[in-house]
């Protein structure tokens, strides 16, 4: 039997009077409850279908729904409840994606702990799994740009591009794309922490290593901002990554 | 011990070639005295880390089979990563090559497209810890340890990947759903819900571990450390207080991530006026370099954010 979805009832259907006598009998609070049914016509067993299709959803079939996940999971213990990856696998499965994308506040939150993946017994890869899940409303376009979604791309690009990341480069950048005004050299167009409107924490990060003149430091991460580290056999491969990751779907819509 | 092997390929990854040069600065000098040897991986690129497998699957196999492929050619049948982010990503594609014959095929066809010698093997990955722990060890840190860390109450954080999941990393049980089982057990390995070899490492040159369970293995907030402040802030507090209200004057880590997230939400919670956050924190390699006689200056730890030297100063270690 499956589990017992309370949310999935919402608060209109439930009928439930406090006093009710039917033909002298009472039958006052839990007695009278009703739910009022509802037919579900809008799922979408092709939701399920695509994710198995990727090698690292596959195991989506595996569920048992025991829970395990949920338990281990600290977004849902010390977050918020209503991240439940048992849940979202067993919508995902049943195709309620309307169901899915009224949790898509919650469901981008995943800290990829792995805890899930480790402890689910019947070996369902829940972590990939959910991530699949999102990567294909996000395909399907039904839903759009999350926080993450919008890092993980950012972070992508910047790898498929030089084969390397940079910290600076992503701390600075991600800091742009939040909307702080970042200030760039007007040849290179690379950051000045100093001059840019930046938070405190930040911009007291950046300031410890010069205060303790600790040079060394300072002129590495300099020239790494200033010539991003690159991969040298590069550009072949590069091309071929491209192509794949167009062939997935996974590059920035029109980038 | 020694089934690893004493020379292997090192793919130290991007964060230690950066803002966490601490990070191998130190990995070298004690893989150095501990008499092992680390091949560096000329030329590697990006392992992908916890953000690009959400973006494309097949992308980071062939990522990861790159690098995995350039150790093959140097020689090594194992790669030791001393990031969590690192060694995840390269066993995860282990993983989905072993057990997954279409993704192994696939892979190699594209990676003779892209001029990158297919795999004929599969190397596999170790993290820097269980690599030291197996092939070193706790007596042979006592033996090097020429200034123990007396005094120093240590709150061991191991952090999400280096023990999750066993899938992975462990054994390749109920393997993805191709019929076939592949279980490998894997000897080596840490225990997975309490592992200790770190608490080993660094009592066997004289520190002492506080109980840190189960915040030693809690998340930071890992690859959301950026994209989603709430959460991660919520964890780092979490992890910090228990640290200190445990009795612990340092944080040792072991993955450039978390150590970094660590350090940020520190001063971001410090700042906040929030209680019992400021332990700082510091590479489990920079405290082991330490015992073995290494000055402050060698083991860069004024790299750290969290400035842990007037801590170690305190207590004659620094
Ligand atoms: S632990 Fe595994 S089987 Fe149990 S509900 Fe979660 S995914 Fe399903
Ligand atoms: S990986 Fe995500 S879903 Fe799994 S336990 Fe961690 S936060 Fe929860």
């Amino acid at each position: 039997m499956p589990i017992h979805e309370r949310s999935l009832i919402e608060s209109e259907r439930v009928l439930r009077k406090e006093r009710l006598v039917i033909d002298g009998i009472d039958v006052s609070g839990d007695w009278n409850l009703i739910i009022l049914p509802r037919t579900v016509e809008d799922y979408d067993l092709d939701f399920a279908k695509e994710i198995m299709e990727s090698p690292d959803g596959k195991t989506i079939q595996q569920c048992y729904q025991c829970s395990y996940c949920t338990a281990s999971c600290p977004v849902h213990n010390y977050w918020d409840d209503r991240y439940n990856p048992r849940h979202f696998i067993y919508l995902a499965r049943l195709g309620m994606v309307d169901e899915l994308q009224k949790r898509v506040d919650v469901m981008w939150r995943c800290v990829s702990c792995h805890k899930c993946t480790h402890r689910c017994p019947k070996g369902v890869l829940v972590e990939d799994v959910l991530k699949v899940i999102l990567r294909v409303m996000y395909k399907r376009g039904l839903i759009g740009d999350y926080p993450s979604k919008k890092f993980d791309q950012f972070f992508t690009e910047s790898v498929l591009e030089y084969g390397r990341i940079e910290d600076g480069e992503l701390l600075f950048g991600w800091m742009e794309k939040q909307g702080y005004k970042i200030k760039k050299d007007p040849i290179l167009r690379k950051p000045i922490p100093f001059f840019s409107d930046i938070p405190r924490w930040l911009k007291d990060m950046v300031s410890k290593p010069i205060k303790e003149g600790n040079i060394s430091f300072i002129m590495l991460n300099a020239k790494h901002m200033l010539f991003h580290p690159r991969t040298k056999e590069w550009n072949k491969f590069k091309q071929v990554l491209r192509r794949v990751m167009e062939e997935e779907g996974a590059l920035a819509k029109g980038g | 011990m020694g089934i690893i092997g004493k020379r292997v390929a090192y793919y130290p990854g991007c964060s230690l070639e950066g803002a966490s040069r601490a990070y191998d600065v130190s990995t070298r000098i004690v893989v150095k005295e501990l008499g092992l040897e680390l091949d560096y991986l000329e030329d590697y690129n990006c392992c992908g880390a916890m953000e690009s497998k959400n973006v494309t699957f097949m992308g980071t196999m062939l990522l990861n089979a790159r690098n995995m492929s350039l150790a093959l050619k140097r020689g090594h049948k194992v790669i030791v990563a001393p990031c969590n982010g690192c060694s995840f990503s390269l066993q995860r594609a282990e993983y989905f090559l072993e057990t997954d014959r279409k993704v192994f095929e696939k892979v190699n066809e594209l990676l003779k497209e892209g001029d990158v010698d297919p795999l004929d093997e599969i190397p596999h990955t170790y993290h820097l810890l269980e690599w030291l722990y197996n092939e070193a060890g706790p007596q042979k840190v006592k033996e090097r340890t020429v200034r123990p860390l007396k005094g120093l109450k240590v709150a061991n954080y191991y952090g999400c990947l280096y023990t999750r999941p066993h899938f992975y990393s462990r054994t390749y049980a109920h393997a993805g759903g191709n019929g076939e089982e592949r279980p490998r057990k894997r000897e080596t390995a840490d225990d997975d819900e309490h592992p200790f070899y770190m608490n080993e490492l660094l009592e066997a040159a004289g520190a002492e571990s506080v109980y840190f369970e189960p915040m030693h293995t809690q998340c930071c907030g890992g690859p959301h450390s950026l994209s989603d402040e709430d959460v991660s802030k919520k964890f780092v507090m979490m992890i910090l207080q228990t640290a200190k209200r445990n009795g612990a004057n340092i944080i040792a880590t072991e993955c450039p991530l978390c150590h970094a997230s660590l350090e940020m939400y520190r001063y971001r919670l410090m700042l906040e006026g929030i209680e019992d956050v400021d332990v700082p924190a510091a590479y489990f390699t920079q405290l082991l370099g330490l015992a073995f006689g290494y000055s402050v200056d060698d083991v860069k730890l004024k790299d750290n954010l969290s400035d842990p030297i007037p801590v170690l100063r305190r207590l004659g270690i620094a």
